[in-house]
């Protein structure tokens, strides 16, 4: 990881993530208050990052955006701003209006409290969020923009209902997967009798959100994702949570509903009920694949490339339901050294035993080198047990590698430019038989 | 003193008042132009904006072309990720043109927010050298994006303390996207880079030829060498089509910039002639290499459609005499052409089209689309300068109706309120752009795509048929307008489409 740049970023700064993840909510009006490129700008990524998803409602060059310019840098732009929120309003049908700043507006100084203010006075649906690109990347981003619903949307003093959870860390448009992910792990959760709101399926609403502070428990299944927002609504709102990795497969959905069952203090005769009949079902279906499982010799030496909630639970899966050998795991957020740790730990301690290496690297081009030196290259011997056959799970920019290695390759994790994602996920059990489909697919493309 | 002396370029409004928000008709626009009046249209503003690019974007999209080029982005750590999808026409760019499908290599300084406080040069300095040492590029632009040019770094003063350190060129390029509200100064900045850094052979001594023949073939093949200015929205199929037309006047052709070797650069201030694809591209590199190194170019027409491919070449063959053997050329393509075309005819007559791009696409696309048997009842241009003016001439006197002219960057809004009040059978828009069109269930297709013909004879064929292939099943977008809305209010649609024109209180120009 260089220290003085970083190498095709697989994010966005914290204004792309905040409006993604404002057009991810239903209904929801993001107003960039910036440059007048950053919207462009996030909509080329989406288009080439984001599994053909870009936009949806109000994504996209949609978006109303203040298109500050050198008038403004040197007069200020809450004037500006001012005028753009009135016309939104006029313009635009939405439910919940979120002013979001980029870099511009913030050096120069602009409080887009003072103006946003005097609409809420008036009973308008607007929040805001300060997202300025130089705070952070797009996953900072989300979670600026579920704080200020947190701070700012959510009713308080609700009471609480007994079963209801909040579900969130999986970010709209970061993983091209959003939908699907965030739908196999609410599934999940609904098999145990709970009542979610998850902000961004289509079960989601507007009115669920704002009852968000009813909830007994929020579950974040990520270690770096929303862990923001998690503190302040247990600030403002008095609810715990916990902290889980995305639940891709048969392992890491059992401990995810056991995890969650004993934080609720489930009955767990009740968690162990869903368990059984989930992996009956699961196995049931991964039955007729033992054949070739066998014949075609499926087992796999890998490399898993991804963010902080895709590397390890895919390196997870693909240890301990699939078998295989993923030697290497990519980091690729920058995560500070005081988190690395957390994530870490969670690889090292694999129920099928296996460990891999992991890595916190966000560069492409670098990855080689990792694998070079966890599994040094032949050297001329006439016997060389070598790093093959082996996959790469990464994203589209880890082709490169996959190519340089000779093995087939998946993108599941951001940039994904080369598959159609709608609302496929891995999480929970289905979700993982889905990804089994997937590699072994990629394998099999030939035969 | 040339602009080329300056370490920044100057923003276009300034260079050739070009404006974004105004409101016109094709008649207007042709009357301004015949007049002499168009470049001074006063520019508007408007009090409802949406999101749309900066000049960062298209500049991206050149500089990212470039082989063995390293592009570091000096800026926040979002700006440049739109390269994300720009990777995909680089990997099909250089399969095309190497026979390899190879991503690009973009950086970030990702400036934070001690760098804003204390600044960023150290922090650039120490990125260049290691990209140097990491990548062995051939050149590295450095290109900043809006917080070095708020906080006051000085990118052309790292680039020259550091040249000596490092083997790559270093090509410092100025996107700070809130200095100008026209995109298209982004070619302006790239040329400019290249202008200053590209076009002398450094280290290279006096070519002394040893044998006089030799010196001979090489003037002789030197004066009918051609430059080719390519755009980053053209794929090398329309190159193709447009090398096929050059060689058969028996015009050599070396094709620049986009994709071009940084090395290579040097050879356009040799060749006989330069010919510009798309005027709002290459007029400031252009003048430049006509003023510096005496190579005349053509900027006037857009090889797209019938009309304005044969003028592009009708113009070229004056320069070099072969009139006649163009004419041939342009009877023959023509012929062969119009007889193609005859079977999408049929399903083309009465329809009605809406245009929206870069200014000169759209125009251009628009004729096209006249020659091809649609009627045009609305174009939005994403700028407007005094280049244009031909075009809109050609289109009024074509035009069934004194259609509307929204000039626009993007503003969707104002689009969905057109369309519909249009209700047009068939809209063609930009990358990212046809979304409004496709939701309110109009037929689309993109206006540019590099993987796919647009451009010379061959372009108006294959947009021709893909145009039919799209009005035979519309099931698609028809589809999503019965079952989706866009984002705008009731009331949005009852109000006239220009009413947030000019309502701000103050205007740019004050």
């Amino acid at each position: 990881m260089s220290e003085n740049f970083v190498e095709r970023a697989r994010y966005l700064c914290s204004l792309g993530g905040a409006a993604a993840t404002v057009t991810a909510l239903s209904g929801g009006i993001p107003i960039l208050h910036s440059a007048s490129g950053c919207a462009g700008n996030f909509a080329w990524t989406q288009n080439g990052g984001s599994g053909l998803q870009v936009g949806g409602y109000c994504g996209g060059l949609t978006v109303p955006s203040s298109n500050i310019q050198e008038t403004e840098v040197v007069f200020g732009g809450e004037d500006r701003l001012r005028e753009e929120i009135a016309s939104t309003l006029k313009v635009m049908k939405g439910g919940l209006y979120v002013v979001l700043t980029g870099c511009v507006p913030e050096v120069i100084g602009d409080d887009i409290f003072a103006v946003l203010n005097d609409f809420r006075g008036e009973g308008v649906p607007i929040i805001g969020a300060v997202t300025g690109g130089f705070r952070g990347d797009s996953y900072w981003g989300y979670d600026l923009v579920l704080q200020a619903l947190v701070k700012d949307y959510v009713a308080k003093g609700a009471a609480k209902v007994k079963g209801r959870v909040n579900l969130w860390g999986v970010v709209p448009y970061m993983d091209p997967f959003w939908r699907g992910n965030l739908e196999g792990a609410r599934h999940l959760l609904e098999l145990l009798g709970l009542e979610v709101n998850s902000f961004f399926t289509s079960a989601d609403t507007l009115a669920g959100i704002r009852e968000a502070g009813s909830a007994e428990l929020n579950i974040v299944l990520s270690d770096l994702y929303g862990q923001g927002a998690a503190q302040v609504f247990q600030e403002k709102h008095g609810i715990p949570f916990v902290t889980t990795s995305l639940p891709i497969g048969v392992s890491a959905s059992e401990a995810f509903l056991r995890q969650v069952g004993a934080a609720l203090s489930l009955d767990p005769e009740l968690v162990q009920q869903v368990i059984d009949r989930e992996k009956r079902h699961y196995y049931q279906i991964l039955e007729p694949l033992t054949d070739c499982y066998n014949d075609l010799d499926l087992q796999r030496y890998a490399v898993v490339v991804g963010d902080a909630n895709y590397a390890v639970a895919l390196t997870r899966f693909l240890a301990d339901d699939l078998g295989w050998l993923p030697v290497l795991t990519v980091v690729t957020d920058r995560v500070h050294e005081s988190g690395q740790p957390a994530i870490a730990t969670r690889v090292e301690r694999l129920a099928s035993g296996f460990s891999t290496n992991v890595v916190f690297e966000s560069d492409a081009s670098q990855v080689l080198g990792h694998l070079n030196r966890v599994w040094p290259r032949a050297a001329g011997q006439k016997y060389y047990n070598s790093f093959s056959p082996a996959f790469v799970v990464g994203s589209s920019l880890d082709r490169e590698l996959a190519l340089q290695l000779g093995a087939p390759h998946l993108s599941v994790s951001f940039p994904v430019a080369n598959r159609a994602v709608l609302d496929r996920g891995y999480t929970g059990f289905r979700g993982g038989l889905r990804l089994a489909e997937d590699v072994f697919g990629q394998i099999v493309a030939n035969r | 003193m040339s602009y080329f002396d300056n370490k920044v370029p100057p923003k276009r409004e300034d260079r050739l008042n070009a404006v974004i928000a105004h409101q016109d008709s094709i008649c207007g626009l042709a009357r301004k132009g015949k007049g002499g009046k168009s470049c001074l249209i006063d520019d508007g503003e408007r009090g409802f904006t949406q999101g749309t690019i900066c000049l960062l974007l298209p500049a991206l999209a050149m500089l990212n072309s470039l082989p063995d080029n390293v592009v570091l982005l000096h800026s926040a750590l979002g700006c440049g990720s739109c390269t994300h999808s720009q990777n995909a026409n680089v990997r099909m760019g250089s399969n095309a043109r190497r026979g390899k499908a190879q991503d690009g290599i973009w950086l970030s300084t990702a400036l934070d927010e001690t760098d804003v406080i204390s600044g960023g040069e150290d922090k650039l300095e120490r990125a260049i050298i290691e990209a140097d040492r990491r990548y062995r590029p051939a050149s590295i632009t450095i290109v900043a994006g809006c917080v070095p040019g708020i906080i006051g770094d000085d990118i052309d003063g790292v680039a020259q303390r550091l040249q000596s350190q490092v083997s790559a060129k270093l090509l410092p390029v100025h996107c700070e996207g809130f200095k100008t509200k026209i995109w298209a100064t982004a070619y302006d900045a790239v040329y400019h880079t290249i202008g200053r850094n590209l076009l002398v052979e450094k280290g290279v001594a006096e070519y002394t030829p040893q044998d006089e023949l030799e010196v001979l073939r090489e003037q002789e093949r030197l004066a009918r060498t051609v430059n080719l200015m390519n755009v980053s929205s053209m794929g090398r199929v329309d190159e193709q089509e447009l090398e096929r037309l050059l060689a058969s006047l028996g015009l050599e052709v070396n094709v620049f910039p986009v994709f071009a070797h940084p090395d290579s650069f040097v050879k356009a201030t040799r060749a006989a002639l330069s010919i510009s694809t798309c005027p709002t591209h290459d007029d400031y590199f252009l003048g430049y290499l006509e003023e510096r190194f005496n190579v005349p170019s053509i900027i006037k027409h857009m090889p797209i459609g019938i009309e304005n491919t044969s003028l592009w070449i009708r113009d070229v063959a004056k320069v070099f005499g072969f009139e006649e053997q163009a004419e041939r050329l342009i009877a023959a393509e023509e012929a062969e052409l119009r007889e193609a075309l005859a079977e999408f005819r049929p399903l083309f007559q009465g329809k009605k089209v809406f245009v929206s791009a870069g200014e000169f696409r759209a125009l251009a696309t628009a004729r096209l689309l006249q020659e091809i048997g649609l009627e045009v009842v609305g174009i939005r241009s994403f700028h407007h300068d005094h280049f244009a003016e031909v075009e809109y001439e050609k289109l009024a006197r074509e035009a069934k109706t004194d259609y509307v002219v929204d000039i626009a960057n993007v503003q969707p809004f104002e689009e969905a309120n057109l369309l519909n009040r249009l209700k047009p059978d068939l809209f063609l828009g930009h990358a990212n752009g046809n979304m409004t069109a496709a939701k309110l269930g109009i037929p689309t297709h993109v206006i540019y795509n590099t993987g796919l013909a647009y451009i010379g004879y061959r372009g108006v064929y294959e947009l021709a048929r893909r145009l039919h292939r799209q009005l035979s099943n519309p099931a698609y977008n028809r589809n999503l307008a019965e079952n989706l809305r866009l984002p705008y209010s009731d009331a949005w649609y009852e109000a006239e489409p220009f009413s947030y024109l000019n309502t701000r209180g103050r205007s740019v120009n004050e």
